[in-house]
């Protein structure tokens, strides 16, 4: 017989007792009685499977039976047998009270006055902000606005990775890059135009693509990261990176007229990978350099981002982890999905199996590129100049372009008959199988399917014309627009 | 709904500003009538935290089981665990919900560069998924 003291909130199910006096040889089978006499104490002791609930710690007089023999220990006449929750919690701010040497200056005073005249924000907030260090990865779409909007707020170190150059597709949305930028590194442009906002920021410019070689390594100076990123390798690679080294991740993306945001690994809260454990077949998501994104999209996602990002940094409101916030721009909508942590993500799950940086091209089945050599056509292809050649000669052939109507508007090549992709399969029958053909679209990644798809079908004389009407313009019609 | 006695309350924020700029965390005893909690005695417990306590705390559970031992020789109940947040609000934290307990309040002060700014009170899911606001009087 031993004495189970009733926790105050559970006395409603043991009718109003403060303990309850029940036999068993062990504490598990004084448990198990004591569930059986009071049926509505099970739930609250145990989880389905049985098992204590993780938040329980069962106390035989002063010891815990873990450091017994758990439900083994023997309880014997005039024991006392506790049930003591295991509590604990905290802000868990990512930025805690800044260094003493923080301080701001009566410039810096008078630029931040709008910060400083809101008392959640007020003097010892815009120092958190100043004491703050943010690595923006990608100078891009979401990169564009958050670079300018956290530089002007004041954080005081922001790190850029980026490898890539301003081209003139960029700038209907990057509005960090100007015109006369175009041909520039994206870093040397995106700092150009913070530092004009904001002199006092510190930037630091990682002129390297992020990879599993280097990420850690460049995490490891930073409170929180924020992802800008367009492609499934190295998403997964910041978000492994930052919970390796448990910092928050500021996750963004963006396609046509939607937009995702959330915040990753803050805290114990989800990851990417909990919601998303595997990547998805490659080519089956379309980037947006392939399927397009309206301009002001990224300004509205990385602005979320911004904001999440500062909010982490002044530890005011409510983070958005565990909630992947959807943007529905057409409709003007926003939702919200409950996002929970998986128990058995690999990554930051109880057990994980990713205990360091792996392959992420490989992990997302992305080929990793042979070397290109530029005159060497691949078996199958033609160069734009032969197909040139063809036309100027009057040689029969069909040209087949496979890009979509819309795409076809922009700019075609004469002569072209246009069917596209999706429409191609059940085409075929339209041609001869004995016929020259040479198929293209805009880069020559979808006629290389249109190709396949003929071969497949049995016809012998099919060629993919290399590099698309992109090449088309760069070495027979400049006169062509590129897009 | 959890009603504070302003003796308590006032050991709760002092104890929370003494502490600042770490965390404080401690039981809160009182009785519970129909539901009505209303918190007498607030007990200091220290924060067992290992580690920066600026942004952590942890209660020892042997604390605690003292704590509730304490209440019943008042003939008290042990109605909740209070901590502080500083200079950050009084939002029950994804680290506060997943070490938390369904069957206790949480109080949570928020303490802002050194003076006490305001407080909610939580009740945890069973789950440690949610956390719903209760009705906080002091």
């Amino acid at each position: 017989m031993a004495k189970v003291l009733i926790p105050t909130p559970l006395r409603q199910f043991t009718s109003k007792q403060d303990s309850v006096t029940v036999s068993g040889a062990t504490v598990g089978e004084v448990l198990t009685a004591l569930t059986a006499q009071y049926p509505d104490l099970r739930k609250q002791i145990f989880n389905d499977e049985g098992k204590v609930r993780s938040f329980v710690n069962v106390y035989l007089n002063d010891e815990d039976i873990r450091y017994l023999t758990k439900d083994a220990t023997p309880a014997a006449d005039g024991d006392t047998i506790s049930l003591v929750p295991s509590i604990a919690g905290g802000s868990a701010l990512t930025v805690t009270a800044p260094p003493e040497e923080v301080t701001l200056s009566k410039d810096e005073i008078l630029r931040y006055s709008r910060h400083l005249i809101i008392p959640e924000v007020g003097i010892e907030g815009q120092k958190k902000l100043k004491a703050a260090k943010v690595l923006l990865v990608g100078a891009g779409g979401l990169g564009a606005p958050l670079g300018l909007y956290l530089a002007a707020a004041g954080i005081g170190r922001i790190g850029i990775v980026d490898f890539d150059v301003v081209d003139f597709t960029n700038l209907q949305r990057q509005v960090i890059h100007a015109t006369a930028d175009v041909g520039r590194k994206k870093l040397d442009s995106a700092a150009d135009k913070m530092r004009a906002i904001n002199p006092n920021v510190q930037i630091t410019k990682h002129d390297t693509a992020l990879s599993s070689e280097n990420a850690l390594e460049i995490l490891k100076d930073y409170d929180i990261v924020v992802d800008g990123t367009d492609n499934f390798p190295t998403r997964y690679l910041v978000n492994d990176a930052c919970v390796l080294l448990g910092k928050p991740n500021v996750y963004g993306s963006i396609f046509r007229f939607e937009g995702q945001a959330t915040v990753f690994a803050y805290e114990g809260g989800p990851c990417y990978r909990c919601l998303y454990p595997e990547p998805p077949p490659p080519g089956l998501v379309p980037s947006c350099a392939e399927g397009g994104v309206l301009g002001i999209l990224p300004g509205t996602i990385g602005l979320i981002q911004a904001t999440e990002a500062v909010k982490l940094i002044l530890g005011i409101g409510e983070p958005l982890v565990g909630r992947l916030l959807l943007y529905d721009a057409l409709g003007m909508r926003f939702r919200e999905l409950k996002l929970r942590k998986n128990p058995e993500c690999p990554v930051c799950g109880a057990h994980p199996t990713v205990t360091k940086l792996i392959d992420y091209q490989q992990f997302c089945g992305v080929p990793s590129a042979p070397p290109v050599e530029e005159t060497k056509m691949n078996e199958g292809e033609i160069d734009v100049t032969e197909v040139k050649q063809k036309m100027d000669r009057g040689d029969s052939f069909v040209l087949i372009d496979v890009r979509e109507p819309h795409e076809y508007r922009i700019c075609s090549i004469p002569g072209a008959k246009l069917i596209p992709l999706g429409e191609f399969p059940r085409r075929v029958n339209e041609f001869d199988p004995e016929a020259d053909i040479v198929i293209h679209c805009r880069s020559g990644m979808r006629s290389a399917k249109a190709c396949g798809v003929l071969r497949q079908a049995g016809f012998k004389r099919v060629r993919n014309m290399a590099g698309g009407i992109l090449a088309w313009s760069d070495k027979v019609d400049p006169s062509v627009p590129k897009y | 709904m959890i009603r504070i006695d302003p003796e308590a309350w006032a050991a709760m924020v002092s104890h929370a500003r003494q502490v600042y700029p770490n965390e404080c965390c401690g039981a809160m005893i009182g009785s519970i009538d129909d539901g009505a909690k209303t918190v007498l005695v607030a007990m200091p417990l220290e924060n067992a935290f290992e580690g920066a306590q600026a942004a952590r705390y942890e209660l020892r559970p042997q604390d605690l089981l003292a704590a509730d031992k304490a209440a019943r020789a008042r003939s008290m109940d042990l109605i909740g665990i209070y901590h502080s947040h500083p200079d950050c609000d009084a939002y029950f934290s994804r680290t506060d919900l997943q070490n938390s307990c369904p069957w206790y309040s949480f109080v949570v002060l928020s303490i802002q560069k050194g003076e006490f700014h305001h407080a909610h009170s939580w009740l945890p899911n069973f789950e440690q998924t949610e956390a719903a606001k209760e009705e906080l009087i002091y």
